[in-house]
């Protein structure tokens, strides 16, 4: 399975559109409905999904779903 | 043979509760949901007996604890006891609110027995509806919402012809995966690493209590420590009074214009009310912890599955006066994010590791206060029975674990609902009453200009 794909089946768990549907221009709290803890926990699961580490401050400054994929290349390609 | 799980981080802070204070009426929740409506009894123990199917966490059961005092859990595959039908008529609701109260107040003991019992009442003024009694151990007040939205709704189907309610997550389901993500070691070591760099930068927390530095100093003396930094926990008068204070739409609106302008969320907020608060009572003490209760329910199958799921952790923030409002709410967020995402691991840990390092006395606490805030509002969302008259009531177990715990909702009218339970041994309503008007003066004196210093604030209020 695709980083991509992975990624959008972990963000299908927390809101109601399926992966195929999953826009890169979509916002994780205003568009997804993620509370603060939502979005907190589930950068940790993304942690533990995919073996990285993430800075908060970079972390917190994601708001796409484009976004968030790109940290997790950026993070694949560090690691 | 039916499987036996450990039990959860959240599960273990209740059952902790439950063994600190020997009686398990502090874990005890109660909750009636009657409708101004000639219910068929019939059909709504069909329901609930459905609903005993339906909603795994229901059927959860503890064994005896082992010899090192672990207690498991599993889930009974059908539970087979009647659901009886109690006549409360012959009073006034008040009255029957009593009668309920006291139901509230009895325990479920034993091992391998129900922890849930669920009767369908008739209330005066021709209510009608049912009351659950549940172990905390087993669901919080979220779960509680979920599972009286999935009876109505079962309800509504067979009488009205609605729409079939939507499958629950199963319990076990989540259950397993909670367990799993609890036993990643890379996770656990992250999360242990939070909490220990927090103590390896801010030292042993410092108690602030709600009524002075004078509590902090009798324990002091009492100790023979005048270096000691926690006070006793009140264990044996754990009588409960609660009382409630309405904040209405206008103000309300106020707050939560100034979250979505700048942001916050309403629990920052909150929490910066409270450790201002705590602050000006201790002649300025800048090191606050106030405990907050998170509600880890954020994926679908979470919100679904039941179970308890609502965990406390400290928050603890090292604020200077000269600080302003927002800066001040903004490092409050900074800290609240990091927790929520080292959520995962058990709050008795941390505790643990403060007594290992500080030889903190048995017995003792560092937080006075603790604050729940619930976004959701305690309504019914089924067109069916919208426009029907709702009696709906929360009722205290009448055993605080806590000197005071602060539950804010909002109400269905737009406002909010400040609901103050405090330990009667060391507490009286007045320092409820001084603790509201003080923290509402502070979040209003804050939020109308956010540029004022948390030292200007405690001068003006």
């Amino acid at each position: 399975m695709s980083r991509e794909l992975k990624f959008k089946e972990l963000v299908a768990q927390y809101c109601d559109i399926k992966p195929e549907q999953m826009k890169g221009a979509l916002r994780f709290r205003e568009d997804l409905g993620f509370s603060s803890l939502d979005f907190m926990s589930f950068l940790g699961e993304l942690e533990d999904e995919f073996d990285v580490e993430l800075e908060q401050d970079k972390a917190t400054n994601v708001h796409t779903i484009d976004e968030a994929l790109t940290l997790l290349d950026e993070l694949a390609i560090a690691g | 043979m039916t499987k036996q799980y450990p039990l959860t981080a959240a599960q273990k802070m209740h059952d902790r509760w439950i063994r600190e204070y020997k009686t398990q009426q502090v874990s005890g929740l109660s909750v009636v949901a009657a409708l101004q409506y000639e219910l068929d009894f019939g059909l709504l123990k069909k329901c609930i007996e459905l609903e005993f199917e339906r909603y795994g966490c229901m059927r959860v059961r503890f064994t005896k604890a082992d010899v090192n005092g672990n207690v498991s859990q599993y889930i009974i595959k059908k539970e087979t006891r009647d659901i009886p039908l109690k006549d409360l008529t012959g009073m006034t609701l008040q009255e029957a609110d009593d009668t309920m109260q006291q139901w509230a107040y009895q325990t479920l003991d034993g091992d391998d027995v129900p922890m849930c019992e669920v009767f369908m009442v008739k209330l005066p003024e021709g209510y009608r509806g049912f009351f659950i009694h549940m172990d905390h151990r087993l669901i919080d007040s979220c779960g509680v919402m979920v599972m009286i939205q999935d009876i109505m709704a079962l309800y509504t189907h067979y009488r009205f012809g609605s729409d079939y309610p939507a499958e629950l997550a199963d319990f076990e389901t989540v259950l397993q995966s909670d367990l799993k993500k609890a036993g990643n070691e890379k996770r656990f070591a992250k999360d242990k690493k939070f909490w220990d760099d927090q103590l390896d930068r801010l030292g042993e927390p410092l108690y602030s209590d709600i009524q002075g530095p004078g509590v902090l100093e009798a324990a002091r003396k009492k100790h023979g420590n005048k270096n000691l930094r926690s006070v006793d926990i009140e264990r044996k008068q754990l009588f409960v009074a609660v009382k409630d204070y309405k904040l209405e739409k206008e103000p309300t609106k106020t707050l939560i214009d100034f979250c979505v302008n700048h942001e916050i969320s309403m629990t920052n907020l909150l929490l910066l009310g409270i450790r201002t608060y705590l602050s000006k009572q201790n002649n300025g003490q800048e090191d606050i912890t106030v405990q907050n209760f998170i509600s880890r329910r954020s994926t679908k199958d979470e919100w679904t599955s039941g179970g308890s799921r609502t965990i406390m952790f400290p928050c603890r923030t090292v604020i200077t006066p000269d600080t302003d409002f927002l800066s001040a709410a903004y490092e409050i967020q900074t800290v609240q994010n990091n927790i929520y995402m080292h959520s995962n691991y058990d709050p008795g840990l941390i505790l643990d590791e403060i007594r290992r390092r500080y030889n903190t006395p048995h017995d003792t606490t560092y937080v006075s206060c603790y604050l729940t805030y619930q976004p959701m509002t305690a309504s019914i969302d089924n067109p069916f029975i919208k426009n029907i008259p709702m009696h709906a009531k929360w009722f205290a177990n009448g055993a605080a674990t806590k000197k005071m715990y602060l539950t804010v909702t909002h109400t269905p009218d737009g406002g909010m609902n400040f609901s103050y339970h405090y330990q009667t041994a060391e507490l009286v309503e007045k320092d409820m009453e001084l603790l509201h008007y003080y923290l509402m003066r502070i979040l209003f004196r804050g939020v109308e200009e956010p540029g004022r210093t948390i030292q200007q604030i405690m001068d003006m209020v």
